[in-house]
């Protein structure tokens, strides 16, 4: 009887802690998002950002998103070649390139890369009391830890995903015309017929609610990390395992949402 | 150098950015931008299932325009097309729905009218509209006939069914049968008269008409004068002239009906017409001599034999043709490969080769011969008695050619061959898998009772049409001697070498 309790009472902790942590995040993203309209923005931290979550991960980008692009063409082919339509790889891989792995993909990527750069930096200054120096010199943290970071990542994962859109198609052209030898006008034709400006922009959207989802959840689990080096670890870990999560399940209800 | 800052770099990724994004939008709205061009013009369908909005306009396949709108008026679709401001459409066009590509889509075909001037304005509306076939009345349609269908098999079956009908039709059939019977008797008791009869008919028609050709010249030359009968037809001279002849032909008959004159006695004598009879007898008797068979020319139409004769030339020749045929199609199936393998052995450094014909007479049998330059040589033993004791020296046979002669007959996967291997006795067997691509073999060979056989197994991959790669295990129970080996060899199917073959005299 007495287990069952137990049972009963952790399973209610947990459940009053997600909401918790939702309340939390939330409560942070509304003050960051105070602060953005509050007070002028910090230019300079902007572009800092920018620079370190779009610029430096265009590599990457540009590699997953070829790849992704290439693979897609392959395995496309495979399939459609069962009933002789070899001519609509094109435009599986651009629509889903597009529409999909384009965004998802690359929020990922930068999730792996800066997300979780943006938790062990500020757990790390957290831990070492660096946050609370900066309250004591009246700088409010949000407003220059935060907030840089949130507008850089909605800006650049957008940017982000153009580019890995592009090197997706283009990747998928290569395997499919150069490699698989099918019809290079009949492939493009019908990338252009099937594929709609909406695709594209309907995926920036999505990208750039991916990039608000990331940088908010590597942000909120660096600010709120507890506990020395341990603790940063752990909060890393955290902030792309949530980030990451939270990103895929976004996706499914932004993509009802649109489509 | 100033390293690039930041905001360089940020704006430049993001300029970069915004053109690629440029030139996707640009692409992929090619139809997007340019949508409001052309004029619009309406068509009423009745039913437009499955087309949609912004569906293809085609004429003769090309595309011309999109399907703008669908809505309903009165119970009807009005489809509004945008056509391309540079496409006329003739007034007496008709328009029609159409389904193209594996996905089933819909889209408008228009063809063209026929006349030419007259065109549909902005907003103007399609006269005629091709009815799409609606499935669910074709079936109806085909109810109703199959329904008719139902009816006619009845009456049928009242006219055909029943015990009366059945032995009405059953007498029927056999007297059918027994018509056909006597036909086919007939027919083939007259066979060889009605080819004569056909053969004559045509050398007949073929003189006819040669001679109304002739006749057709004589009367055209007659009718224009030339010639003795010309001028007779055509001058009265001649006429009187021919009226006196025959008149003088009919005193001279007159004179031999009563018996003046030579002809005359001839005519009326009875004497010579008796002899005249005689002698037609006498050619009966000849022909009826030759109808039973006698005489050289009696028996030539009459023997049996002879047709036996002919008949058994005629099997000959058949028989002679079957030959023939097996033959060519032996020389079809026959198959000749030449191949060359080389291995090198590591452990002794040194290489060997082989060089191979094989011949597939058959899908599944092989003969193989070949010649084997084994540097080692061969094995040989000598025996030597000095002193009462017997020593016993191995020296190995550098020079010379060692020879492989093998049959071989394969099993599903599994060829299995024997005969000489390096010019011993041995075996051979070969496993094939993967679509005879990969050939592991393993072979046996050189037998004395004093030794181990020399073994070997080795697998044989083919790389190219022509190439294959070979690795194995060489005389692997004999510990001095073995060595792992690897190597190439090269087969290929030789047609020359075959019609060689094939075409030698082959004494059976």
């Amino acid at each position: 009887m007495n287990r069952l309790i137990q049972a009963i009472d952790r399973f209610g902790r947990s459940i009053l802690w997600y909401v918790e942590e939702m309340g939390r995040i939330s409560l942070f993203f509304i003050s960051a998002l105070s602060w953005l309209v509050r007070s002028p923005l910090k230019v300079r931290l902007v572009f800092k950002q920018m620079e370190f979550v779009g610029v430096k991960s265009i590599f990457v980008v540009v590699l997953t998103g070829t790849f992704t692009g290439m693979v897609m063409s392959l395995q496309g082919y495979y399939g459609f070649r069962l009933f002789s339509a070899e001519s609509l790889v094109g435009s599986t891989v651009a629509l889903g390139m597009t529409r999909e792995l384009g965004p998802v993909l690359t929020a990922l990527m930068v999730t792996a890369r800066a997300g979780s750069a943006m938790a062990a930096e500020l757990g790390t200054m957290k831990v070492t009391e660096q946050i609370d120096a900066l309250y004591v010199m009246a700088a409010n943290p949000i407003r220059h830890l935060i907030v840089p970071r949130v507008v850089a990542s909605i800006a650049m994962v957008p940017a982000l995903t153009i580019v890995s859109d592009f090197m997706g198609i283009m990747g998928g052209y290569f395997v499919g015309v150069k490699l698989l030898k099918i019809n290079e006008g009949i492939f493009l034709k019908n990338i252009y017929k099937l594929v709609g400006l909406d695709d594209i922009y309907n995926g920036l959207i999505k990208a750039a609610c991916f990039g608000l989802i990331l940088s908010l959840v590597g942000c909120y689990k660096g600010f709120t990390t507890y506990g020395g080096a341990e603790g940063v670890g752990r909060a890393t870990t955290e902030a792309v395992v949530i980030a990451s999560i939270s990103i895929l399940i976004s996706d499914y209800f932004l993509t009802a949402l649109m489509f | 150098m100033r390293s690039i800052s930041t905001e360089a770099k940020v704006g430049l990724f993001i300029l970069i950015a915004l053109i690629i994004l440029g030139y996707m939008s640009f692409q992929v709205g090619e139809y997007g931008f340019g949508l409001k061009k052309g004029y619009i013009v309406t068509a009423v369908f009745d039913n437009v299932t499955g087309l949609e909005r912004d569906a293809a306009v085609q004429i003769a396949g090309v595309e011309v325009g999109k399907v703008e709108k669908i809505s309903l008026v009165d119970g009807k679709a009005l489809v509004e097309l945008r056509i391309l401001p540079n496409v006329q459409v003739e007034k007496d066009a008709t328009i029609s729905i159409k389904t193209h590509g594996i996905l089933g889509d819909k889209y408008v075909d228009i063809v063209p009218g026929e006349t030419k001037g007259s065109y549909i304005a902005e907003r103007g509306q399609f006269q005629n509209v091709e009815k799409q076939a609606d499935i669910d009345k074709l079936l109806v349609e085909l109810g109703n006939i199959a329904e008719d269908i139902r009816v006619v098999t009845g009456a049928l079956r009242k006219v055909v069914g029943g015990d009366a009908g059945e032995s009405n039709l059953s007498a029927i059939i056999t007297n059918v049968k027994e018509l056909t019977a006597n036909l086919n008797s007939v027919v083939k008791a007259n066979d060889r008269k009605f080819t004569v009869l056909v053969d004559n008919l045509t050398s007949a028609s073929k003189q006819m008409e040669q001679t109304f050709a002739s006749l057709s010249e004589i009367t055209g030359k007659v009718n224009q004068g030339e010639g003795t009968l010309g001028q007779l037809v055509t001058n009265k001279g001649v006429f009187e002239k021919l009226d006196n002849t025959l008149a003088s032909i009919q005193t001279i008959t007159e004179k031999i009906n009563t018996g003046e004159g030579t002809l005359g006695q001839l005519v009326t004598n009875k004497g010579v017409f008796e002899k005249m009879d005689n002698t037609l007898a006498s050619i009966q008797t000849i022909t009826d001599k030759i109808n039973a068979g006698q005489g050289t020319i009696g028996k030539l139409v009459n023997d049996e034999e002879t047709v036996t004769n002919l008949n058994s030339s005629l099997k000959s020749i058949d028989k002679s043709m079957v030959g023939i045929n097996r033959f060519v199609s032996k020389a079809d199936q026959f198959r000749t490969f030449l191949g060359y393998r080389g291995e090198y052995f590591f452990e002794k450094s040194d290489g060997k080769s082989y060089i191979d014909v094989t011949i597939q007479p058959k899908e599944d049998k092989f003969y193989i011969l070949g010649l084997v330059s084994d540097p080692r040589g061969r094995r040989k033993t000598y025996d030597r008695i000095t002193d009462g004791v017997t020593v016993r020296t191995e020296e190995w046979d550098r020079n010379g050619l060692l020879f492989n002669a093998q049959i071989g007959k394969r099993f599903n996967d599994l060829l299995l061959r024997g005969g000489l291997l390096e010019s011993t006795g041995g075996f051979g067997v070969d496993f094939f898998a993967m679509r005879d691509n990969l050939k592991l073999t393993f072979e046996a060979f050189d037998f004395d009772l004093d030794r181990d056989p020399h073994m070997k197994v080795f697998g044989e991959y083919q790389i190219l049409k022509h190439l294959y790669l070979t690795a194995g295990w060489d005389d692997f129970l004999n510990r001095d001697n073995d060595s792992l080996f690897a190597g190439f060899a090269i087969r290929f199917e030789d047609e020359d070498l075959k019609y060689l073959l094939t075409s030698a005299p082959i004494p059976k």
